[in-house]
């Protein structure tokens, strides 16, 4: 590990000596009306005919030989701009691109027109604007991120209306979810009906499927990394809405024009505030709400250093003030500094905290009072390099390391005038580490490749008792390690490969390869989850769990790259995967490692995916073909069985349409094959119960599931100098009231007890919302 | 309130709010069938009485009639060198009882042995086979009644006081009667607990029974005579009667895991349980002054 930070350090020195022979153009490109940085925007060098994207923080560096070039800077949805340069020495040129107004877009927009589809290198990740997620008809009106990531093909919602996905066929636990690079454990609200995110305060979401960079690990699915916005460096500006089960304000502005600027957002909602009315005084009594805080500073200390503060904090609180409450949420905290070595040399340091708690309990005072108490904390640091060497190569190195502590379950009862009881399962101590580096190679007009290694080490660290058990999963005896013993050490290297061959401008084949590894999971086998669950790590009992994923797309182009189409192909091997015995006790259960079941998965599927964006109309077309099987010895009398989300079939058909100036209709249709379901295929009586026989795990299916919603916009015109930009949503949430089928349940009628029957529950027939938006 | 039921009442509060809209339906599927299993159901106590096994046979999930019994078994219940031939009730087809009241021993093994049958028809007997030792050590010292008002639910909630040794693990079985009646008298109703939690060895008025208001049956009045059960049961049984409780109280998508087979402890393929558990007892009346009544 020495060696290896080593190694780094001394390539940061190399590089920061000048590159010979070559000069450098650097810069951030921003929106001209807020300032905020644009992620993901082009740099063309016409003469080239190639160039250059801005990372994460909209910077941008080209690496040439002195001469004279022209650049062009695009962003989708935005006006390009064109510059002449003569390249004698390093230029730092920083770029203001304003946004487009439809009507202008057909004339202004040409040959420069992004076309990332084509010429990234990346497989299997997609970006998602704000804009168009806002476009999106929602559940009750409430614009959410990941519930338009599960539009996207390769990922499914794993139950109706809920937070929660699975990506090419993995688990909810193998999504790595970022906030401004902080993990969120538990991004939903209200058991999963909606995410954490405030779109008003969300900048850029972007999913990778399989092709995760070097610099994250972690998870064998997906990487959801979700940046916040800055905050407006130009002038002060607030928006909001008013919802039918929330409102939310965004305040965000310049503390020092273009050098200090802040965000602060905050979304509550208010069925609760109605209790309060009510004759039943229970009623009364009763809390329910969620809310969400999300807050950024950052300051831009001069061209090569800028810092970042950002946080987050949102709770769920369910309760009654005289029996009993339950409450959950998430804090996380960043603060980043960039730092530019020199133009070509761009650095990244990172801390983090993420902190998810749950508690449950009775009030204080009351005659059997307990306190159930449940966290884990993340305390991470991250050092990201990048280097951009050339115009044909750019490095990317780093290191980052992350300390959890998982506080399984602590309950504290007192019953009966002070006889207590403390039940407290220990708390695990690990800490994961990762150094990688990654480069991105132009080999002549055509030819790309991305290749690196992520080299990731997970430490168990004490205090800590580990129970050992025999081939029945029975007890045998237990160990104990003293605190700050390392004890337990997995560590191994994770390839990351992928090419991409352009037979056009319009056509590119790309292929990928990539290894990745998880040291943390959920304790959960139910497909939507509670709060309640809790994550544990990697131990001697359980080794990491291992993906292998193989993919190849092509991707093609129309219409100067308004229409976007791909193919993906993939298959996924995944060793040391982890599911639950039948029936297992996984609350409070301080044997819980007892309950594992180690087995492999596999899952390969077809996924299609056709993007509009031709002005008044956008949106896409994803459908994607997967199965997805686990084949654990000890479950099912060891016969592979479909996974919980394996979904043959997968469409979804996301639209929108700008009428008039003003007026946008969208609407979305998602269909899916059902649910894998476990049906009886016999009965037996016990104690005049009847219980079901079933001949095998999933073997079965659901009724297919499918769902229109619908909504309109109407937006206020806009005068010139009226600040003041409203506009009224009306969405319809399951259009034609589809019953779509949320548990199946087999039950022993009462009255007469020989007689059982099938009962489905749906959740949602037709949902009407209306939403007001404004900003100013 | 009990940690359970606290959650029942919040996650309960949650449920309300998130499925206010939902609706739950009757609804036509089909079911494909399977081959026939036996299914046994049989207990040894510390009560003595005559004991029974009762043999039946599985059958398709909507047949929607009582299942069919098994007849002309032989069933055996083996203790140490000891060898108990149960034979058939004349009057309850099915149902195979000791010969004479029978007090089981805690720390003792019951075999139970069944023979004679030819479930799968493939022309051979079967042999069945199960074993089952008593436990014993809990001590139970006393029982209270409490008052509990929620917005679920309001009536007595039962507190146990008892000991148990720390240094093994028990599982433990409740039941309750009202006068003369067995309210847990089903597989749904009776509750069970692991001792895995609790580490102290005794149980300062741990919650192991409730008197629904709301249920004519189990409403108390002034003057009824409440009594409570402490079986001290095994692992095997404690098991069955947690995954047939789970099985029974459905599958939904927030809470629960995959459905499953209830484990059996009876070899051969068969489904059911036999049992061994030691009886401890408990009785109380409910005075006529001074205590909550239900509305």
């Amino acid at each position: 590990m020495l060696r290896m930070r080593y190694l780094l350090v001394t390539l940061v020195v190399m590089i920061s000596l000048k590159c010979s022979g070559k000069e450098t153009i650097s810069g951030y490109i921003r929106d001209a009306a807020s300032g905020e940085a644009l992620v993901g925007a082009n740099v063309i060098i016409e003469e080239f005919g190639t160039g250059t994207s801005t990372n994460e923080y909209g910077y941008y560096a080209l690496s040439l030989e002195p001469g004279n070039y022209t650049l062009i800077f695009s962003y989708v949805g935005y006006s390009s701009v064109s510059r002449s340069i003569n390249l004698k020495q390093g230029i730092v040129l920083n770029i203001e691109l304003s946004e487009l107004l439809h009507e202008l877009e057909e004339v202004t927009v040409s040959s420069q027109r992004v076309n990332s589809n084509i010429s990234s290198v990346e497989t299997g990740s997609t970006s998602l604007a704000i804009q168009s997620i806002r476009k999106i008809p929602a559940l009750l009106g409430e614009i959410d991120v990941i519930k338009a990531i599960q539009l996207l093909p390769g990922v499914r919602m794993t139950s109706e209306g809920s937070s929660g996905f699975s990506v090419r066929g993995g688990g909810r636990d193998q999504n790595l979810i970022l906030l401004d690079e902080s993990p969120v454990y538990n991004a939903s609200h209200l058991m999963g009906f909606f995410s954490i995110f405030n779109n008003d305060a969300i900048k850029d979401v972007k999913l990778y499927k399989g092709d995760i960079p070097a610099s994250s690990g972690g998870r064998l699915a997906s990487l959801l990394d979700i940046r916040m916005k800055e905050g407006n460096s130009k002038q002060f500006s607030a928006s909001g809405g008013i919802g039918t089960i929330s409102s939310r304000l965004t305040l965000e502005g310049p503390l020092v024009k273009d050098k200090v600027s802040f965000l602060l957002a905050g979304r509550r909602t208010y069925a609760d505030l109605f209790l309060l009315f009510s004759k039943d005084e229970s009623l009364r009594k009763t809390r329910l709400y969620f809310y969400d805080l999300n807050g950024k500073v950052n300051y831009q200390i001069n061209d090569k250093n800028r810092i970042f503060l950002s946080g987050y904090s949102g709770r769920d609180t369910y309760a009654n003030k005289e029996y009993a409450g339950m409450g959950f949420g998430n804090r996380t905290f960043t603060l980043r500094w960039n730092h530019i070595f020199n133009n070509s040399l761009f650095s990244n340091f990172t801390l983090v905290n993420s902190h998810y708690f749950y508690d449950l309990g009775t009030p204080e005072g009351a005659d059997d009072y307990f306190d159930w108490n449940s966290s884990l904390d993340d305390y991470g640091f991250k050092g990201d390099f990048t280097w951009y060497s050339s115009l044909q190569h750019t490095v990317r190195f780093g290191a980052s390391g992350t300390y959890h502590i998982i506080n399984p379950g602590v309950v504290n009862a007192e019953r009966n005038g002070g006889i207590n009881q403390r039940l407290e399962l220990d708390a695990n101590y690990s800490l994961e580490s990762g150094i990688y580096v990654s480069a991105e190679s132009n080999l002549g007009s055509r030819f790309a490749v991305r290749y690196g290694l992520r080299y990731s080490i997970f430490n168990n660290i004490g205090p800590a008792t580990i129970y050992n058990y025999d081939e029945a999963y029975q007890l045998v005896d237990s160990a104990t390690y003293g605190r700050g013993d390392f004890f337990n050490i997995y560590q191994g290297l994770e390839p990351r490969i992928s090419a991409n061959f352009m037979l056009n401008d319009l056509q590119s084949v790309k292929a990928s390869y990539s290894r990745t590894r998880q040291y943390l999971q959920l304790a959960s086998n139910s497909t939507a989850g509670t709060p309640l669950e809790i994550w544990f790590p990697a131990s001697p009992n359980i080794g990491p769990q291992l993906s292998d994923q193989l993919s190849v797309g092509y991707f093609r182009d129309f219409l100067d790259h308004r229409i976007q189409s791909s193919l993906e192909l993939y298959y996924k091997k995944m060793s040391n995967s982890i599911d639950f015995r039948d029936h297992a006790q996984l609350l409070l259960n301080p044997r819980l490692e007892g309950e594992i079941r180690i087995g492999e998965a596999t899952s390969y599927g077809a996924e299609f995916y056709f993007r509009v964006d031709t002005g008044p109309l956008s949106g896409w077309l994803s459908y994607t073909y997967s199965r997805t099987f686990r084949d654990f010895p000890e479950i099912n009398d060891g016969i592979a069985y479909p996974a919980p989300y394996d979904t043959p079939h997968d469409l979804a058909l996301v639209l929108s349409y700008d009428i008039v100036p003003g007026i946008t209709v969208a609407a979305t249709w998602i269909y899916s094959t059902g649910l894998a379901y476990t049906l009886p295929a016999g009965r037996y009586e016990v104690m005049g119960n009847i219980l079901p026989l079933y001949t095998g795990r999933n073997e079965y299916r659901l009724p297919d599931y499918h769902r229109l919603d619908l909504s309109v916009t109407l937006k206020g015109k806009e005068k010139p100098g009226k600040r003041w930009r409203g506009e009224w949503n009306f969405s319809v949430y399951n259009a034609y009231a589809r019953k779509n089928v949320w548990a199946l349940n087999f039950i022993q009628d009462d009255e007469q007890p020989d007689v059982t029957y099938a009962e489905m529950t749906y959740l949602f027939s037709i949902v009407p919302a209306i939403t007001y938006n404004f900003k100013f | 309130m009990s940690i359970r039921s606290a959650y029942l009442l919040c996650t309960g509060l949650v449920a309300i709010l998130i499925t206010s809209s939902a609706c739950t339906e009757r609804f036509d599927i089909e079911l494909d069938s399977t081959y026939q299993r036996l299914v046994v159901e049989g207990s040894i106590t510390t009560d003595s009485i005559r004991h029974s096994v009762t043999l039946s046979l599985t059958g398709d999930y909507f047949s929607n009639r009582p299942s069919s019994r098994v007849q002309h078994a032989v069933v055996e219940l083996v203790t140490g060198e000891d060898t108990i031939q149960l034979p058939e009730s004349v009057s309850d087809p099915g149902r195979y009882e000791t010969p004479s009241a029978l007090r089981g021993e805690p720390g003792t093994t019951y075999e139970l042995i069944i023979s004679g049958l030819d479930i799968n028809q493939d022309g051979e007997q079967e042999r069945y086979h199960s074993t089952s030792r008593m436990p014993g050590g809990p001590e139970l010292e006393s029982i209270e009644l409490r008052y509990y008002e929620t917005p679920v639910a309001s009536g007595y909630t039962v507190l146990m006081y008892a000991s148990h040794p720390v240094d093994q693990r028990d599982w433990f079985g409740f039941k309750l009667m009202k006068n003369s009646d067995l309210l847990t008298d089903s597989l749904v109703k009776y509750s069970v607990l692991s001792d895995d939690i609790f580490d102290s060895g005794y149980f300062p008025g741990l919650p192991v029974g409730f008197f629904n208001d709301d249920d004519p049956r189990e409403a108390l009045h002034p003057g009824d005579t409440i009594t409570f059960e402490l079986n001290c049961i095994d692992e095997a049984y404690y098991n069955f009667v947690t995954d047939a409780q789970l099985e029974i109280a459905g599958n939904y998508p927030l809470f629960s895991g995959p459905p499953a087979n209830i484990p059996s402890n009876i070899d051969n393929g068969a489904e059911g349980i036999f049992t061994a558990y030691s009886i401890q007892r408990l009785s109380l009346i409910l005075p006529s002054l001074g205590i909550p009544t239900p509305r």
